[in-house]
């Protein structure tokens, strides 16, 4: 069997999701079976696609040092690596913190922090800014923050690599926990966009009208920008079993690649899914569940649909197709991570959730489920292509097959 | 099996040169380049001191419309090294690379764009193009556009040790067969958050930094570049290449102390540094030269010459140790990166660069900090330390070339 992505198997010993459809990997996957959706239009913005979490209080959470002082997408990050943690159980298992690492994957998490500080300067004057703020206000702040809330002292690494932050950051993790650079890391993915990128967002043209917004489909008009954090702990599998922990699943392979032009996002993203699955030592046969990340972007989707088709050949259609963006919008920084983890409670559960309102799918062939439907799946591949043009690819085993 | 990595092409913008040659001439003559600004003020400060890069003509050229002054710095840096690599856009092998950019501040001056706008403009009024051109991914995809790189694009914001985690994580993706050939560095432009900041919190420069000196008194900052193409030893045997140096490993360490204050005592520093050294490895007493953080902060300095001690126990006054921040200004995510070209440079030339403005050391700083003018001597190991506010420290070997 293959060593994975990291020079050892790499195991993920907890999960944690904060999203507007369940604050569990549990109630998430319920929600998304059941076809709930979070996207509704924003009033402010003509009724343009966008979802949040209506109802986020931090303190239910997590009771860390300084909370306060941190902006909401730090705080989502904050909770989820506590809810991860505590269901790893390693922060009982007495592991020294020098062995505990973070890698958060954040593009604008530090955004709003940096824009009320730069703000205050402009309209307020030099005098009557808050230094307090400053700190908080680099791209590197809320990783910092979430590595000091559990006084993880192995390393604090952010990736800002937009819609490909967190496959990136799981992908570097398991190198770093199977190179042994730390024995235990949680990767997290946060992500809440403030007034002002929402609407850029908006203006850009990127937002689809709520009414409009379906993935995968040939009537796609634009993405919707959603809210949440996700959270994964990582371990070695040889670390997880011989402390009694329950491994979720083995990060088997990972692969990123980037579309030079917008003409070879197609080739870009088959290139790292058949990288990723030839590293976790399988054949595209092996690959059970699809979790996609069409997003309603009108390039992306088709070029993502086409590139699944061609690597999985034969058992394209019968193998079945996720997409829960259609449900959260686009999570962005985090939408690599809960895409894993929806995988994963599918494949536990032997059920995963259809497609929300996809009716017409652009490329067809592919094993899009439309509704709940049973599934048997050993090896789960998440894929993604980022506004960028970065493209993504995660394969995650379940532990027993490893 | 780890594979091995060389250092096949370095590139630098800096305000001590945008070539390599005169670049390392600047600094083994300990000219000091900190001085008062021209092109970049903050109002409501008085004229503001630090280093400016002046491009050439083509590079300004290069700017791409989407990128802004940051993106500008890390694509001339990459131009220059993968020139110097022997690399031309299409050489074999090349098309798979990928690219690492660390980076501390990213394209911030986006945000000051906006907000000068916005007591007119309102959230109504906001630039479009504000949510693509805010997104520091664009750091390492527009470096991979312009080149025809189809490899993993990360960006990796850990504060100012942002460009040698750059370097680290290249080296994990080379090393591991992920990728052959990765173009690592960083780059940070000027920005008004870091100057009032700094200012606010009293860390700021009076005059012009003093590193180890008795005068330190703060940091001046620069701007400018460093971007390094790594390789795998076969892949740059076979076409040829001329290895400048070997990127032998790294080492990292997070303090969790504070949110800006480094661990006093330089615990960090020293476990990052022992880690490096010995999964690289290599013993203390190998090493000829260390590359300082030396920011002229006291807390920086002191904490660092302890750091020293506690490696090199008896030897550390043997060992030159020097900062280049002294010539260049602290540029943020690139300072470790342009530090590590001058690493490569030192192993070339047999010759340490020195600490300008070093008259009088401060009575804690009692080491060879290879004042006021470089040194010829024999090197053939060197370390690169670095460490970050929000305390993330990372420590590279760069050797003397297989």
């Amino acid at each position: 069997m293959s060593a994975g992505v990291g020079s050892a198997p790499v195991a993920i010993t907890g999960t944690a999701v904060l999203t507007p459809l369940g604050d569990s990997p549990d109630a998430l996957s319920e929600s998304l079976r059941a076809g709930r959706t979070a996207v509704a239009p924003t009033a402010e913005l003509g009724g343009a696609a966008a979802a949040a979490i209506a109802d986020f209080e931090a303190t239910r959470y997590a009771n860390v040092r300084g909370l306060r002082l941190y902006n909401r997408p730090t705080r989502l990050g904050i909770c989820a690596a506590k809810l991860a943690l505590a269901e790893s159980g390693i922060e009982s298992a007495g592991l020294p913190k020098e062995h505990v690492g973070v890698v958060l994957a954040s593009t604008f998490g530090h955004l709003e922090t940096l824009i009320e500080y730069d703000r205050s300067l402009v309209t307020a004057g030099l005098q009557r800014t808050n230094p307090a703020l400053m700190p908080l206000s680099i791209p590197s702040a809320p990783g910092a923050a979430i590595a000091l809330s559990f006084a993880a002292k192995a390393f604090s690494v952010t990736l800002s690599d937009g819609g490909a932050s967190s496959f990136d950051a799981l992908g570097l993790a398991a190198r770093l926990v199977g190179g042994g650079r730390a024995r235990a890391c949680v990767v997290v993915g946060s992500f809440s966009a403030c007034p002002d990128l929402l609407r850029a967002a908006w203006r850009a043209g990127l937002l689809a009208p709520a009414s409009e917004y379906r993935v995968f489909d040939r009537r796609r008009a634009g993405v919707a920008l959603g809210e949440g954090a996700a959270a994964v702990v990582l371990e070695r599998l040889e670390d997880a079993r011989a402390r009694g922990a329950d491994p979720r699943a083995v990060v088997a392979g990972q692969a990123s690649t980037f579309a030079v032009d917008a003409g070879c996002l197609e080739p870009a993203l088959r290139r790292a899914v058949e990288r990723a699955i030839r590293g976790a030592g399988l054949v595209p046969g092996d690959v059970g569940l699809v979790s996609a990340g069409a997003s309603g972007s009108p390039a992306g989707d088709a070029a993502e649909a086409r590139a699944i088709a061609g690597v999985l050949g034969d058992g394209a259609a019968e193998t079945p197709v996720m997409a829960i963006k259609a449900n959260l919008g686009d999570v962005f920084d985090a939408a690599g991570l809960v895409q894993g983890i929806a995988a994963l409670s599918a494949m536990r559960s032997g059920r995963a959730p259809g497609i929300t309102g996809l009716e017409e799918p652009e490329v067809p062939g592919l094993g899009y489920l439309r509704r709940e439907a049973a599934i048997q799946a050993r090896h789960a591949l998440a894929t993604s292509i980022s506004y960028e043009g970065a493209c993504s690819a995660l394969v995650l085993s379940r532990p027993d097959d490893r | 099996m780890r594979r091995r990595v060389v250092i096949a092409g370095c590139g630098v913008v800096t305000a001590a040169g945008t070539e390599l040659e005169p670049f390392w001439r600047a600094l083994m003559a300990g000219t000091c380049f900190i001085g008062p600004l021209r092109n970049f003020s903050v109002a409501g400060m008085e004229p503001l001191t630090g280093t400016e890069v002046e491009l050439p003509e083509e590079d300004a050229r290069q700017e791409d419309a989407r990128g802004g002054r940051c993106a500008q710095l890390a694509l001339a840096a990459a131009r220059r090294a993968l020139a110097d690599a022997g690399l031309a856009r299409g050489a074999p092998g090349l098309e798979g690379a990928g690219v690492v950019i660390g980076t501390t501040l990213g394209e911030e001056r986006q945000v000051g764009e906006l907000d000068d706008l916005w007591p007119a403009s309102g959230v109504d009024g906001i630039d479009p193009g504000f949510f693509s051109r805010s997104d520091n991914h664009r750091l390492a995809t527009l470096v991979a556009r312009t080149h025809g790189l189809s490899g993993p694009t990360l960006v990796s914001a850990t504060a100012c040790s942002s460009g040698n985690a750059a370097i680290a994580w290249g080296y994990e993706l080379v090393s591991s067969g992920a990728a052959d050939i990765m173009v690592v560095g960083g780059a940070d432009a000027l920005t008004r958050s870091i100057y009032t900041g700094f200012l606010r919190m009293g860390a700021l420069s009076k005059s012009i930094c003093h590193p180890f000196d008795r005068r330190l008194d703060g940091v001046s900052f620069g701007e400018g570049a460093g971007v390094l193409v790594i390789e795998e030893l076969e892949h740059a045997r076979r076409r040829g290449a001329s290895a400048r140096a070997e990127l032998a490993g790294y080492g990292v360490s997070n303090d969790a102390h504070h949110i800006t204050a480094p661990d006093p005592n330089g615990e960090g520093t020293v476990a990052a540094m022992r880690q490096a050294l010995a999964t690289s490895g290599t013993t203390a007493e190998e090493v000829d030269y260390v590359s300082a953080h030396g920011t002229g902060t006291p807390y920086n300095d002191v904490a660092e010459t302890k750091a020293m001690k506690a490696i090199f126990g008896e030897r550390a006054r043997q060992v030159p140790i020097s900062s280049i921040k002294s010539m260049l200004g602290h540029t943020n995510g690139a300072a470790s990166a342009i530090e590590a070209v001058a690493c490569t440079l030192a192993l070339r030339h047999q010759a340490v660069p020195p600490t300008a403005n070093l008259a009088e050391p401060h009575p804690d700083c009692d080491l060879d900090y290879v004042p006021m003018k470089g040194r010829a001597m024999p090197v053939a190991t060197c370390l690169n330390l670095s460490a970050g506010f929000g305390g993330f420290n990372v420590c590279v070997v760069i050797k003397r070339a297989p």
